[in-house]
């Protein structure tokens, strides 16, 4: 029942996982290679070049370099005199990025709340509709 | 469009995120890089509470998360499971 799937595109980084028969697929693409007569370096390197870091990796990998910049600009640490106000705007910095990524889910949120499209005669007819099916059933016997 | 109380909902929070955004933005980024004889320094609290207001808020919240249930077990579910 999973052939309704797509196929994952090469070099795509889904499914993450590794299938366990991992290393009798990289034989088949070997076999299947060289037959193309392409050299086999290309399924190797295809193979190394497919990322293996997840998303979430990612984006601790991100939120750590920042974190690690923000703390060593702080506390002085790279020795270099900063400005006052620069000082001043930056202590606080994490927290105002959260606020300001608070802020925009809500703005965000709110909008698309406001300009979701109703359908009214839609709603009205299925409504109706529905009626419609419960009155007939109930005529067929069943009960609600 | 959405009708009646959700674009008043709507609008109502997308104009509260953008008051608190610039009443923040203001706080944070710009008052540092004007003169503290300013009267503008009047409006807004001491430089700490930039940090503290959010800290508080983002715990209590993270609180409630927790106590409030998210779902509600209503006797229509109970009821639909019957007819079936």
């Amino acid at each position: 029942a999973l052939c309704y799937l797509p196929e994952p595109e090469r070099g795509r980084k889904f499914p993450r996982h590794r299938p366990e028969n991992y290393s009798s697929q990289k034989a088949v693409r070997r076999k299947s290679s060289s037959r193309r007569g392409l050299p086999d370096a290309d399924a190797d390197l295809n193979a190394t070049l497919r990322a293996t870091m997840t998303k979430l990796t990612q984006w601790l990998w991100v939120l750590v370099l920042l974190g690690s910049a923000w703390a060593a600009l702080t506390m002085g640490a790279l020795g270099l005199e900063l400005p006052f106000p620069c000082q001043e705007v930056l202590w606080p910095l994490p927290a105002y990025l959260l606020v300001s990524a608070g802020c925009y889910a809500l703005g965000t949120v709110g909008y698309r709340v406001a300009t979701f499209h109703d359908c009214e005669d839609a709603a009205r007819e299925l409504q109706s509709q529905i009626l419609e099916a419960r009155a007939d059933l109930a005529r067929r016997g069943l009960r609600f | 469009m959405a009708t009646g109380t959700d674009q008043v909902v709507g609008f109502g929070l997308v104009a509260v995120s953008l008051i608190i955004f610039t009443y923040y933005t203001t706080w944070v980024i710009l008052l540092p890089f004007i003169d503290s004889q300013h009267v503008i320094h009047k409006y807004f609290l001491p430089r700490a509470y930039a940090v503290l207001i959010p800290l508080a808020t983002g715990l209590l919240l993270l609180l409630f998360v927790g106590k409030t249930p998210i779902l509600q077990w209503s006797p229509d579910l109970a009821g639909c499971a019957s007819t079936l």
